[in-house]
């Protein structure tokens, strides 16, 4: 009699998404206190800004104030709408190369013994690195910034699918071959279906590389943009612009990620059921 | 011990056998880790005949049905189907021991995507996979996701796919063993109305005595690892024009069952 509801209390969906909610709040709220209490203690706005002075921020550079229009000409959400932007880009492309790259290499046995080191070294190297060579290449505009994010989100998508490709799980191979499906048929049915998880995940990855990537990318000339607005500010010391900055990228990558595991389960719905 | 030679040739005649596995052993893997799972054996399937393969639990029945089907290559010997070596998807129908339904098609579609490899058009597809199910008992299951229904419908399902091409051949590795014993009564008496009418050729796998007895024309015990064949058995039981419980009823019936079920628990130690 008493055993029944407390066993039933944490299976009702309602009531746990609302702890997990109140839970979240309850950290931020945690978060925003700790914050204000170190700026008062430190005293030290362009050490740490105070979070009033990013919230006023926030109304500054999201309106056009005294003839300005928000930072450097353009509202906030115009630079960030320019970093989302190329990050798309980037990503599109990246993730394309990076299935096209990989079903080969999973597929085709000497191209990835030629191509995984390759993708491997490119892996390891930070962006930066080659962003320099992009931009003696393709000049300071919007070539190099979106070759430098292609190529960052390309390894992670082409690994993932590659591994994905070469695990396919012989039982289905098996059982579709049994029904006469041929190599092709094979690799449609079976093949790219039981990858999609494991290359959603290399997707994931992939995005969230891109936006790391933007804001190196964005420091040369990158106004427009969350990157070149956060340079600027560096440079006259607007720790409470800086500190905007990357909250604006940090929350649009929160929900970006969001987007792509409610994709993920839309496309997915066998996930972890195979 | 084998049967008798005279009698494979009078029902298969002149003609190329169905299956003819000889001297087959097959062996897994190498060296210390190597594995016989099979043989040698020698074995002659003539056209139209239902032989049912029983034995105890890893005796190498599904590794012979592989063999037939050409997803394994014997170690020695040789393997026919209908006088050529065969190929996966080309010689054979084949259900597995497991359902191996794929997961990101819907019951049904798991189905059509069987048709649709024999050619079978968009249209007549979405008329025959209903029908297929059916057939195996299922109904108003086509749109589910396969991991939403149980065990025993998927392996009907797996049944279903399997009967969508008409292979002159079908290999089935214990298809109703996961079924309660209502269903599985139900489908039994069908396959055998069903090979006896076609005169399709089977190979069927079981570990049930009776429903070796029940479905097979020929039934073949096959010993512990390695298998080989320890009883070959043709069942003179009338195939069609009797009801399934008059067929249990009859002295022949218990006898073959007493006989078989002798062979295997000796062919088991
Ligand atoms: N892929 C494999 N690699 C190594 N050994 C295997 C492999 N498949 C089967 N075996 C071994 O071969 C033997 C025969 O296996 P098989 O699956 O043919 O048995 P079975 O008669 O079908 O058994 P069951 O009735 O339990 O299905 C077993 O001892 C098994 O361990
Ligand atoms: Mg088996």
């Amino acid at each position: 009699m008493t055993a029944a509801p407390t066993i039933a209390r944490p299976a009702n969906p309602g009531s746990r998404r609302g702890r997990g909610l109140a839970l979240r709040l309850g950290a931020i709220a945690v978060l925003l206190v700790l914050w204000q209490l170190t700026a008062t203690v430190m005293r030290n706005p362009t050490f740490i800004p105070y979070p009033e002075a990013v919230w006023d921020r926030l109304i500054e550079t999201s309106t056009t104030h005294d003839g300005v229009r928000g930072y450097s000409g353009h509202l906030l959400i115009e630079h960030l709408g320019v970093s989302l932007r190329r990050i798309l880009i980037g990503s599109v492309i990246g993730v394309a190369g990076g299935l096209l790259l990989g079903v080969v290499m999973g597929t085709v046995g000497w191209i990835r013994v030629v191509t995984e080191p390759v993708v491997t070294f490119v892996r390891a190297l930070p962006p930066l690195a080659y962003f320099s060579l992009f931009i003696i290449w393709f000049g300071i505009d919007e070539a190099p910034k979106l070759w430098l994010l292609s190529i960052a989100a390309l390894p992670p998508v082409a690994v993932a699918t590659a591994s994905a490709v070469q695990g396919a799980p012989a039982t289905l191979v098996e059982a579709v071959r049994a029904l006469g499906a041929g190599r092709w048929q094979v690799t449609r049915d079976v093949v790219l279906p039981q990858a999609l998880p494991e290359i959603f995940t290399g997707i994931r990855l992939a995005v969230g590389i891109a936006y790391s990537s933007v804001v190196a990318a964005e420091t040369v000339n990158g106004v427009p943009g969350i990157g070149g607005m956060v340079r600027d500010a560096q440079r006259y010391s607007q720790t409470d612009v800086v500190v905007l900055g990357l909250f604006a990228i940090g929350l649009s990558g929160l929900a970006i990620d969001a987007l792509l595991r409610t994709a993920e389960k839309r496309l997915i719905p066998w996930r972890g059921r195979a | 011990m084998s049967s008798s030679p005279e009698l494979a040739v009078s029902t298969a005649g002149a003609a190329t056998p169905a299956v003819r596995v000889r001297e087959v052993t097959h062996v897994y893997g190498n060296g210390s880790a190597a594995v016989t799972a099979v043989g040698p054996i020698d074995l002659t399937v003539p056209a139209g005949s239902v032989l049912v393969l029983v034995g105890a639990s890893g005796c190498g029945k599904s590794t012979l049905l592989r063999l037939v089907a050409g997803f394994e290559r014997p170690s020695t010997g040789t393997v026919r189907v209908a006088g050529e070596p065969p190929r996966p998807g080309h010689s054979a129908g084949l259900v597995f021991q497991q359902p191996r339904l794929l997961p990101w098609r819907s019951v049904g579609g798991n189905v059509a995507l069987a048709l649709r490899y024999a050619g079978v058009p968009q249209q007549e597809r979405a008329r025959r996979v209903p029908e297929l199910l059916t057939r195996v008992g299922l109904r108003d299951v086509a749109r589910r996701r396969v991991w939403e229904i149980s065990g025993g419908q998927q392996q009907r399902v797996a049944l279903a796919r399997a009967l969508a091409v008409e292979h002159p051949l079908l290999l089935l590795d214990e298809p109703f063993a996961a079924l309660d014993a209502l269903t599985r009564e139900r489908l039994q008496e069908d396959f055998r109305r069903v090979t006896a009418e076609t005169g399709r050729t089977c190979v069927f796998v079981t570990h049930s005595v009776d429903e070796a007895v029940f479905l097979g024309s020929r039934v073949v015990v096959l010993t512990s690892r390695p298998g080989r064949v320890a009883l070959d058995l043709d069942i003179d039981l009338p195939r069609t024009g009797v009801e399934p419980d008059e067929l249990r009823g009859l002295p022949e019936y218990a006898a073959l069952r007493a006989t078989i079920g002798h062979a295997v628990r000796s062919a088991a130690v």
